[in-house]
């Protein structure tokens, strides 16, 4: 018999400890990232898609020998200081997300961006040209290429407003310029 | 009644209609309130249902649909399950099949003429009304024992099973803890136990005697089990049978059994409401000023407490819901029963 009101006690005693778990979260803000309209703040090192900013690059092609599966396209036409660059593709269906590209770069210009959703309906829309086909034959010489200014604007992406780093604690930053 | 059969004698003209036309077309109006009232608190209820749900579980719900936190999610579904196929099973029995959604949904829609909403509101002042509503809502058990059966579905007829033996039982409770009210007023009429609530909050029967307080608890968790809701939601338990007894229905079949779940649902609680908390008086007398409104909001509250208990405690097994009937449930409402009586006859409340 005692059992049996020890059973009761308990049973109402944690129903109501449940219930006043959930109601404190009626009040608090929901979780959920309204995805198309909110997204996710990356860590600084994530790896998105390559991203190769033209108007930094100088075509030298490391990128390409670095690279394991052989997913980025060069073509260059020319010599020395009449050298340019016609085509720079990548092709994310090959594509490791590997980041070996990115660290062989001396000039800075690829980068792992922050983009992460690029859903294609055909496999060929994978393949990224980076340069204006219209505007193929362009000089690939750095100080050219920055006084004609007629490089393909990489297309804007949506940076998320990145939280500062921590201050005090481990440091995960090494390597962040990548 | 008396104020729409008035008008409608007004607006025919004295004497032009006989009285059983006046009745019938007075019957017919106030059942398509109700039931235009009973497919709008399915429809808000459902949304509702989902909201709190969602913030609960430190998450949204629908969003997306309409502007404002998704509020057209509940239209949108019922548009979309308006146009979907209706499916019969080759191996079902056609007629019941077909039969069974009505009757689930007559047996809630029955039970709302005795609901009533403000003073001289009500479409059908029974002097039985109480016990008028307990009988009327035991068509939905074989309406789902209907539905089970039917479908030849391995699931629908266990839902159903389960269904009939949890409603079956958990009826018992759920009448046995409105006696004491019943007591109190000497009356089964639903006008006059609300009319004995009278006074503000301190003369809600909930708030009589302690017996009759544990008399709601009493009638609030068997009104879960019997509208089939979590803990309690032992015919539809999605992880074990697929749906229960409405597995095999779809578009306006399917429909039907939800509106009948969220009607009752929102019945059981006006009932609560009607019964334990005072009905359409406010909690401060002199605060009488939208009887029917303050009705509707007690019976709101009640469904939102119905749905946090649901979002919050997980669904127990078949032994334990029996053994909480049969042996807790029961023998405390007959407590209940008797310690009512007792205190009424000590404290010299003894009613009419």
């Amino acid at each position: 018999m005692a059992q049996y009101f020890a059973d009761m006690y308990q049973a109402v005693s944690s129903a109501l400890i449940g219930m006043s778990i959930t109601i404190k979260h009626i009040w608090k803000k929901p979780v959920t990232l309204q995805y198309p309209d909110e997204r996710q703040v990356m860590s600084p090192r994530f790896r998105g898609f390559v991203h190769n900013d033209t108007k930094k690059c100088d075509g030298c092609g490391i990128c390409a020998k670095a690279c394991p599966v052989d997913c980025i396209y060069i073509e260059t036409e020319g010599k020395a200081k009449d050298r340019y660059m016609t085509r720079y593709a990548i092709d994310y269906n090959k594509c490791i997300w590997c980041s070996l590209c990115t660290e062989n770069c001396h000039a800075d210009s690829i980068t792992m961006s922050h983009d992460y959703d690029h859903s294609v309906y055909f496999r060929d829309t994978l393949v990224y040209e980076f340069m204006d086909p219209n505007e193929a034959k362009v000089p690939c010489h750095r100080i050219t290429r920055t006084e004609l200014g007629w490089w393909v604007e990489p297309k804007a992406e949506k940076k998320p407003v990145e939280k500062p780093a921590p201050e005090s604690g481990p440091s995960d930053d090494k390597g962040e310029d990548h | 009644m008396e104020i729409l059969t008035d008008l409608i004698r007004s607006w025919f003209g004295p004497d032009k209609m006989s009285d059983q036309a006046v009745f019938i077309t007075v019957a017919s109006t106030m059942a398509t309130i109700m039931f235009i009232v009973m497919a709008l608190c399915a429809l808000i209820f459902t949304w509702a249902e989902r909201k709190v749900a969602g913030f609960i579980q430190s998450r949204y719900g629908p969003m997306r649909t309409g502007r404002w936190h998704g509020w057209a999610q509940a239209v949108a579904d019922m548009l979309k399950i308006l146009g979907k196929e209706d499916i019969i099973p080759a191996e079902a029995n056609r007629f019941f099949f077909s039969f069974a959604p009505i009757l689930v949904l007559l047996g809630s829609l029955l039970a709302w003429a005795a609901i009533p909403w403000s003073p001289g509101f009500v479409s059908a002042d029974l002097d039985l009304g109480l016990f008028y509503i307990f009988a009327v809502s035991s068509l939905v058990i074989v309406g789902l024992l209907m539905a089970g059966w039917s479908s030849n579905n391995k699931w629908a007829l266990y839902g159903a099973a389960r269904g009939a033996a949890q409603m079956i039982s958990y009826e018992i409770p759920l009448a046995l803890a409105c006696i004491p009210v019943v007591m109190y007023t000497g009356s089964l009429n639903t006008t006059d136990i609300v009319i004995a609530q009278q006074g503000g909050m301190l003369n809600w029967f909930v708030f009589r005697n302690p017996f009759l307080f544990v008399a709601f608890i009493m009638y609030f968790i068997a009104s879960i089990a019997e509208t089939n809701r979590g803990p309690f939601d032992m015919p539809e338990t999605e992880s074990e049978l697929v749906a229960g007894y409405h597995t095999e229905y779809t578009g306006m079949r399917f429909a039907f059994f939800f509106l009948s779940e969220y009607a009752n649902l929102f019945l059981v609680s006006l009932i609560a409401a009607m019964v334990f908390l005072g009905g359409w008086w406010a909690p401060i007398p002199g605060l009488d000023f939208a009887p029917a409104l303050t009705f509707i909001i007690k019976g709101v509250l009640m469904v939102l407490l119905n749905m946090w208990v649901r979002w919050t405690l997980p669904r127990v097994r078949v032994d334990q819901l029996m053994h909480l009937c049969w042996k807790v449930m029961i023998p405390i409402s007959l407590i209940c029963v008797v310690g009512a009586g007792i205190w009424m006859m000590l404290s010299g409340q003894a009613g009419a």
